[in-house]
């Protein structure tokens, strides 16, 4: 069933990692996301990867639960690499017909293909420790400076958050139109791909309706809520920025500056 | 008391699209006060300018003429907005679209973060309303994981959070199962008579009006009636004329009234039916046989659906791993309607998904008249079980009703005199008149839309029809007419019709047989009468009995003799006319 997806869905926890500021999260996702891409030597490769690992152990998430999100992506991953395999010159270990394999670039695509896991890692990490919720209180706060110059930072927070809680929702009910018109003798799985394409409108037009009405009355479900935007508005869990914020930023520096630090000496 | 709401001559026009077109009057003249701590339950069928009304009450609209004034305050007034909505809450009708958050916690707490309350308090309110409305296990919950009858708990403890004098619930309990119903019902009591908290629930369920202090009963915009339930419930005709119905105790007794049997106030509670009840008949008379059952014309010995320890389990293999079936072997005989009751998940629509091969077994066989539903032949199998899912008018999508109605049709390759012939008697049957063909489905009344999408199915000629819940979210009358036209189809062209519903009253009332289900098992599968003799079983399944059959065995216990199961208003009828008739007997009054 299309309906019970959890990639990358929040698990509670009470490590470091689920205590943590938001965007302190954030933050250092997208700095390891940019460090994955600058490493290059083997060296940096080991590091980087005992420190995914340490920060899998510290979150309390299995491992196995971690690496989950890397399942469904595996094909992807796999074929990205293996392109690289092909396309990379220099000395040639053997040759399938006309295509010639190279050790540089079978070299590479290895590297390519742990760096898209680490990535993958890095970045469900995150997810999976952070509630929507806080994600999107972090993403509001992050913009907040910029209202100054006319960016909707509380508006694009709420929009993501409402977008979040609605996923579940609306995958369920394209599972119940499909069902619907399939027994009204609709036929999803036959024909060319035009065909195919055209059979959905079916189901895309009462999934449009629909979501549609649902944005009307949530939208008067709110209203009659009181809401009226940022506006005098406060929060229940106030996101704060806490001493193990700093700490944390602290061991990242310090990792950062190890990993990358050998680079300026040499 | 002091009022909390007083409407004062209100109309309400919804001004249409286009300019042409004249402005539609939702409430015409409508004046009510509403006093502090009652609890009010608004009664009218759908479209009779409920919900306009809620909206008018939360100044989500304001009045085209008149004033309504909430707790002193004018809702036409712009600065006095968010006081208004902060002293009345409104819960709406589906629990999907009023959940804001993606926690629990979090969407109660939504309310009191837009009136600016401090963090602490708000702390304090969320845990404090999730506490009343039983859902503190569930803080960390995410809402589609909940039930119905959860979501609306939660629904309503969002808007305890801000604190209000009073509740308006626009038609919060159309959408949920009986036990959700019974869930929301009792803790809106104990808002009521505990906190004093002023209630008003719109709703057709009459049962729920009961409870109330006061009903009011609208009719095209109008307030019709208004008065205690009792008072209500004695305008049987005036309720009838309004498309609307009354307890069933209530008509039992207005029957009977009506044949010179008893005298007096009509009863409103079921209990208060069981005593009228036994001041009309003495024990030693009763109880003499009358054949109560349905006169058995017509006899089902060929089966049309073979089912052979049918297993489905979802998601096979992963943590989500659930048998939604087990091991159920069953036969549906040809010409029978057959009802499939049971709680929320206990497998019902799994399984009737199987017989038109949505679903696969994942172990076991299926037979749809001599067809496998493991064959290849799909298309075939949809065409003789036809499959109507719950609000089937949320599948309608084309340009106009009449390509709608004839989507699955025009893939069946039939001569144009065939297809024609099909569709008129299609909307002949269901009472849609032939311009409607021309109009776009979305133009339509809820009502409409239900039979344009039960005449898409209808039109491909189907041996089996399957509707799950086909009353779902209609009025009474509504309801009547859906079932009176199965009923036609049923006998006229001996369809085999499958129903799964939660109304107990209704499988009593119209089905041959009934299929218990219960955590994936079949549990029984007998007459109505049979079944629902299982009082105990039943019970420990958390399923309903109907109404009549509860105050029967009622009078049973207390030493009345009635030996048939009675399920129908019209049955109890004659088994009181009945035990009469004996008492009455020696002397030879007929009365």
């Amino acid at each position: 069933m299309i309906g019970n997806i959890t990639l990358g869905q929040y698990i509670p926890g009470e490590s470091v990692l689920h205590r943590l500021d938001p965007r302190t999260k954030l933050i250092w996702t997208a700095i390891l996301m940019v460090a994955v891409f600058i490493m290059d030597s083997w060296q940096e490769y080991v590091m980087m990867g005992a420190f995914i690992l340490l920060l899998i152990f510290t979150s309390n998430i299995p491992v196995k639960h971690s690496l989950k999100g890397i399942k469904p992506l595996l094909f992807i991953l796999a074929l990205t690499a293996v392109l690289n395999i092909f396309f990379f010159p220099g000395t040639a270990l053997f040759t399938i017909g006309p295509v010639k394999v190279t050790y540089e670039g079978l070299i590479a695509a290895v590297k390519l293909f742990i760096r898209l896991v680490m990535l993958i890692m890095a970045a469900s990490l995150m997810t999976l420790t952070t509630t929507p919720m806080a994600m999107t209180d972090g993403i509001e706060k992050m913009l907040k400076p910029l209202e100054k110059i006319g960016v909707p930072a509380h508006e694009i927070a709420m929009m993501m958050a409402i977008a979040l809680r609605f996923i579940p929702t609306l995958m369920e009910e394209t599972e119940r139109i499909m069902k619907a018109q399939a027994s009204r003798g609709a036929d999803f799985d036959t024909g060319s791909i035009f065909k195919r394409v055209k059979s959905f409108i079916p189901v895309l037009v009462p999934l449009f309706i629909s979501a549609f009405k649902r944005a009307d009355e949530l939208a008067e479900a709110m209203e009659s809520r009181c809401y009226r935007g940022s506006k005098g508005r406060t929060r229940m869990k106030q996101i704060s920025f806490t001493t193990l914020d700093l700490k944390a930023s602290l061991v990242g520096l310090i990792f950062v500056a190890l990993v990358f630090g050998t680079r300026i000496i040499f | 008391m002091k009022e909390i709401i007083k409407l004062s001559d209100v109309t309400y026009e919804y001004r249409s699209q286009s300019e042409e077109r004249p402005p539609v009057r939702a409430l015409d003249h409508i004046s009510e006060e509403i006093t502090e701590g009652q609890f009010i339950v608004v009664l009218g069928r759908n479209g009779s300018g409920k919900s306009t009304m809620a909206r008018l009450l939360n100044a989500l609209l304001v009045p085209t003429e008149g004033t309504v004034i909430v707790d002193g305050f004018d809702t036409s007034r712009e600065e006095v907005l968010w006081d208004i909505r902060k002293t009345l809450g409104m819960v709406f009708q589906n629990p999907d679209n009023q959940l804001v958050a993606t926690t629990v916690e979090e969407d109660i707490a939504f309310g009191p973060e837009n009136l600016g309350v401090p963090s602490e308090e708000i702390r304090k309110r969320v845990d404090s309303a999730a506490a009343t409305v039983g859902m503190a296990d569930f803080l960390k919950h995410s809402p589609h994981m909940l039930s119905g009858g959860q979501k609306q708990r939660v629904a309503i403890a969002g808007i305890l959070a801000m604190e209000p004098k009073c509740i308006v619930l626009d038609e919060a309990t159309s959408m949920l199962d009986p036990k959700g119903r019974r869930e929301v019902l009792n803790l809106l009591l104990t808002l009521n008579r505990e906190k004093g908290m002023t209630i008003i629930l719109i709703t057709h369920h009459m049962d729920e009006a009961i409870h109330a202090h006061r009903v009011l009963v609208m009719q095209a915009g109008r307030l019709i009636l208004h008065g205690t339930p009792r008072e209500i419930f004695s305008r049987v005709e005036t309720l009838k004329e309004a498309g609307l119905d009354v307890p069933h105790v209530t008509a039992l007794l207005y029957r009977l009234k009506q044949k010179g049997i008893g005298v007096g106030e009509l009863p409103v509670s079921t209990e208060e039916g069981i005593r009228s009840l036994e001041s009309l008949i003495s024990r030693e008379g009763s109880g003499n046989k009358v054949n109560l059952l349905r006169p058995a014309g017509r006899e089902h010995s060929e089966s049309i659906v073979k089912i052979k320890n049918l297993t489905h389990t979802y998601m096979p293999g992963t943590a989500y791993e659930r048998k939604a079936l087990d091991d159920i072997s069953m036969e549906i005989k040809r010409g029978e309607i057959l009802g499939i009751i049971g709680h929320t998940g206990s497998g019902k629509s799994t399984l009737v998904q199987h017989l038109n091969g949505i679903l696969k077994p994942t172990s076991g066989e299926i037979e749809v008249d001599g067809l496998s539903t493991g064959g290849k032949s799909l298309k075939e199998l949809r065409q003789k079980v036809g499959l109507i899912f719950q609000y089937p008018e949320h599948q309608l999508f084309e340009e106009t009703v009449y390509k709608d109605i004839t989507f699955g049709l025009s893939k069946m390759m039939l001569p144009k005199e065939e297809c024609d012939k099909r569709l008129k008697d299609a909307i002949q049957l269901l009472g849609l008149s032939e311009e409607l063909l021309e109009k776009s489905p979305f133009e339509l009344s809820g009502g409409q839309k239900r039979r344009v999408a039960i005449a898409g199915v209808l039109v491909m000629n189907p041996k089996v029809l399957i509707l799950d819940e086909p009353t779902a979210g209609l009025d009474p009358k509504g309801s009547r007419e859906v079932f009176n036209i199965l009923k036609t189809l049923n006998h006229e062209h001996d369809t085999t019709i499958i129903i799964i519903s939660h109304n107990m009253d209704d499988i009593a009332a119209y089905c041959d047989r009934v299929a218990v289900l219960s955590k994936g098992r079949l549990e029984m599968l007998d007459t109505p009468a049979k079944v629902f003799s299982h009082v105990d079983a039943l019970k420990a399944l958390d399923l309903d009995i109907p109404v009549m059959t509860q105050v029967f065995l009622a009078l049973n216990q207390k030493g009345y003799g009635f030996e048939d199961i009675v399920l129908t208003v019209s049955a109890a009828e004659k088994a009181i006319m009945g035990s009469l008739g004996t008492m009455k007997g020696g002397d030879g009054h007929d009365r």
